[in-house]
């Protein structure tokens, strides 16, 4: 069997919805200003919350309700922290990811006596996701640069204050958009779930952070994004299948470290807002 | 008959510790270009940002075309047809001209923007104003003077009737603002009202119909420009009356030698000399008066005498033994103290308790700590309690952030601290900066108690009036030298005025 095969890039398309979805998120809440290194933790809670809704109600379709909301939420939490409470982005995301983390382990325990996994439950076809991903991604790039929202969002991004004397409420907005990127973390774990079939707390596996960084080589554009998201999920793809070649262990790090090579080269040419991760003052003096 | 665009009556707005207007009236036409003259920190900007809704006052009215209006916001402000052309521009530099124009007031067809729509509207403009913009650059490729146009057109696209200018030609070549002029001319002849914000005497002569100067938060006076004079008005901007609030007693001085510089050169941070052979002496009971205009070497000299910064060449002696290029903690001790220039800076930490800025360099004295591990914290708050008592220093406890103190009371925090260590020589640079009336006779007091009580104390000011209410002996600087010592009785402020720009001196 050939490794370029059709069938390394369907696999390539799915391993790489999650990192579209969390890049897609990322770009909306970076460019209104905020900074959320929580999507790692928050796509993990939409999994974990699926896979509990799916358990207990045996819905699919109910099971991702509840990881959207559940990552609207941990996006909500974020927000209050980082952008009314003026906390330090980073720290604040960070305190997320490892809340998740704990109360994963902690569920799953409680749930079923399972150390980190769940059992199998209901699923719904995981192309359904692959479908959404793309069409959200198109609508987004029409809405930063065609619609007058889109305007506005990158106006609080690189100068909040220009943006209040234009009459926009900066702090409403960065919530708002700090939201919705919980909210497609959570739906970045409900694919994960629905793909797997069960939760594992290790499932995300650093996804989270990889869409970050298809953010940034997308440039907080949402198709170039895409496009970066792909191209890790290819790799990914082509580790597993490279498996049969050399050791799991070293063809592994394969996407992680391409994470690494390839931010190290954009990380310095993107157009980061100005106003990134600072929190606004209206009587600034 | 013009018609009255704004009047504002009464508006006071103050900033912990400062006074930024103290009751203003002020009134504008349409047809006319009305300029906000006086000295930084007059109060102007701050009064017309009340108007833009930027800072609400804490007292007094507004009108807009003779309805009184509560301006919460600036987005009230431009729907009542107000814009303003801040210093700092409210651009996004990879923004198009035309998105930053049209942002919170875009064209739409449908859900999207109407770009169509935005570039004839834009064009429209352009054209009316004689403001040539390419609507299609970014922004952050245009130079300075278009970057300002492009607000100018902002403010006109926002439908502005009544546009404040701040300052608009400090960022101006001089090409840019004969430009500007012929811009703001046209808006006047197209019956708009224009406020122009300036210190510059000349601009405000050659743009303006009607000028108020403000000073030190107050209207000094509206005049029309036919009726005004340069020299007029720079008398209403910096006032000629001197109004001495606190009196230095007669001392009898033993004339014994405290502080003794010889020869002192000091450079500055990018290794140039900033001080070039700088010799004086202080006596007990005697204040020292350094004048002249900021950025003659002031900072390096202060810097210089308190350990803060190495001198190049010369000696300094403190009480008559060598006190050259010693660290600060060691002039400490040795009896000298400073008041540095910018107390939240270098004077406190900012985030530290009042008690712990108290005791900042005598931390680990006896009184406070017992050996290097362990802070007597009780001993601490009972000494901050005592310093509060005898500086009056306002806070709600000594435990609170010095941050959350008004500047007048920070200083008085500066002051306690650095007197209660009992100098001999106390070095001020800039004491009064930034305070309010109160505030400022505090320090006055506390620099001639000084003096009474025998020590000698040297006055880096940039305040002239404040140096002749105060010094004995008034010294000026001059790049990097001292032009000529004084004694306050032969002190001309005219000879001085012109000593400090580098006019002939009479030797003295």
């Amino acid at each position: 069997m050939s490794i370029l095969s059709l069938d390394l890039f369907l696999s390539a398309l799915r391993l790489a919805t999650p990192i579209a979805l969390v890049a897609l998120g990322e770009t909306f809440s970076e460019l209104s200003g905020v900074i959320n290194v929580g999507v790692e933790g928050t796509a993990l809670a939409g999994a974990l919350i699926n896979a509990i809704v799916a358990y207990h109600s045996g819905s699919p379709f109910l099971a991702v309700l509840g990881a959207l909301a559940v990552g609207a939420f941990l996006g909500l939490v974020h927000a209050t922290w980082a952008v009314y409470l003026r906390a330090d982005h980073v720290v604040s995301g960070v305190a997320v990811n490892l809340l998740v983390a704990g109360i994963a382990l902690f569920s799953t325990r409680i749930l079923w006596g399972w150390r980190g996994t769940s059992p199998a439950a209901a699923t719904m076809n995981p192309w359904i996701f692959v479908a959404i991903a793309f069409l959200l991604v198109g609508l987004s790039q029409v809405y930063i640069f065609r619609t007058p929202w889109g305007l506005r969002l990158r106006v609080v991004g690189e100068h909040p204050h220009a943006a209040d004397t234009a009459g926009i409420n900066v702090n409403r907005a960065r919530l708002l958009y700090t939201v919705l990127n919980g909210a497609l973390c959570g739906l970045a774990g409900a694919f994960l779930f629905n793909n797997l079939g069960r939760f594992t707390d290790g499932m995300v596996g650093g996804r989270g952070f990889i869409g970050i960084a298809a953010m940034v080589v997308g440039n907080y554009r949402p198709l170039p994004a895409l496009a970066a998201a792909y191209f890790f999920g290819l790799v990914d793809a082509l580790q597993m299948r490279l498996q049969t070649y050399i050791p799991s262990q070293f063809s592994i790090i394969l996407p992680y470290l391409l994470t690494v090579v390839v931010l190290a080269g954009f990380l310095g040419r993107a157009n980061v807002p100005k106003a990134l991760g600072k929190p606004y003052l209206k009587e600034g003096r | 008959m013009p018609v009255e665009a704004v009047r504002m009556e009464g508006i006071v707005k103050t900033f912990p510790g400062v006074v930024a207007n103290a009751g203003i009236d002020f009134s504008l036409f349409f047809g006319e270009v009305h300029g906000l003259l006086g000295e930084n920190g007059a109060g102007k900007t701050v009064l017309m940002s009340i108007l833009y809704g930027l800072y609400q006052p804490d007292s007094g009215q507004i009108y807009v075309r003779g309805e009184q209006v509560r301006i919460k916001s600036p987005s009230v402000a431009i729907r009542l047809g107000i814009g303003m052309v801040h210093q700092h521009f409210m651009l996004v530099p990879r923004l198009t001209v035309l998105e930053n124009m049209a942002v919170g007031w875009e064209p739409r067809r449908g859900p999207f923007l109407d770009r169509a729509a935005m570039k004839k509207l834009v064009e429209a403009l352009v054209e009316e104003y004689g403001l040539s913009v390419d609507p299609e650059a970014k922004v952050e490729e245009l130079s300075v003077g278009e970057q300002q146009r492009v607000e100018i057109l902002k403010a006109l696209y926002r439908g502005a009737q009544i546009l404040i200018l701040d300052e608009p030609t400090a960022v101006l070549t001089e090409q840019e603002v004969e430009a500007l002029f012929k811009t703001v001319r046209a808006l006047r002849d197209q019956g708009k009202a224009v406020v122009f914000i300036t210190h510059k005497l000349h601009e405000a002569m050659a743009i303006c119909d009607r000028v108020t100067v403000l000073r030190k938060g107050k209207r000094v006076g509206t005049v029309p420009i036919s009726e005004a004079t340069p020299e007029k008005l720079a008398e209403m901007m910096v006032g000629r009356e001197v109004v001495f609030r606190v009196q230095p007693k007669p001392v009898s001085r033993e004339g014994k030698e405290l502080l003794r510089v010889e020869d002192l050169t000091v450079h500055d941070d990018r290794g140039l000399p900033a001080v070039q052979r700088v010799s004086f002496t202080l006596v007990d009971h005697e204040i020292l008066g350094i004048a002249g205009v900021e950025g003659n070497g002031q900072k390096e000299l202060v810097e210089a005498l308190t350990g803060l910064r190495p001198p190049k060449a010369g000696r300094v002696f403190l009480a008559g033994k060598e006190a050259t290029g010693l660290p600060a903690r060691d002039l400490a001790r040795l009896g000298l103290v400073h008041i540095p220039e910018d107390r939240q800076a270098t004077g406190l930490v900012l985030p530290f308790s009042l008690a712990e800025n108290l005791i900042l360099g005598r931390h680990r004295e006896d009184g406070f700590a017992l050996g290097p591990w362990a802070q007597l914290r009780r001993r601490v708050f009972h000494y901050a309690e005592d310093a509060v008592r005898t500086f009056s220093i306002v806070a709600p406890s000594v435990r609170v952030p010095v941050q959350n103190l008004s500047g007048g009371n920070q200083q008085r925090v500066v002051l306690a601290r650095e007197l209660g260590r009992n100098p001999k020589v106390v070095v001020a640079h800039q004491p009064t900066r930034g305070l309010d009336v109160a505030g400022m006779e505090f320090v006055w007091e506390k620099l001639l108690e000084l003096r009474e009580k025998g020590c000698g104390v040297l006055l880096v000011s940039m305040d002239l009036d404040e140096i002749l209410m105060l010094a004995d002996r008034v010294a000026v600087m001059y790049r990097g030298g001292i032009v000529g010592i004084w004694p306050k009785e032969e002190a001309d402020k005219r000879e001085l005025g012109l000593a400090m720009l580098g006019g002939k001196v009479a030797t003295g």
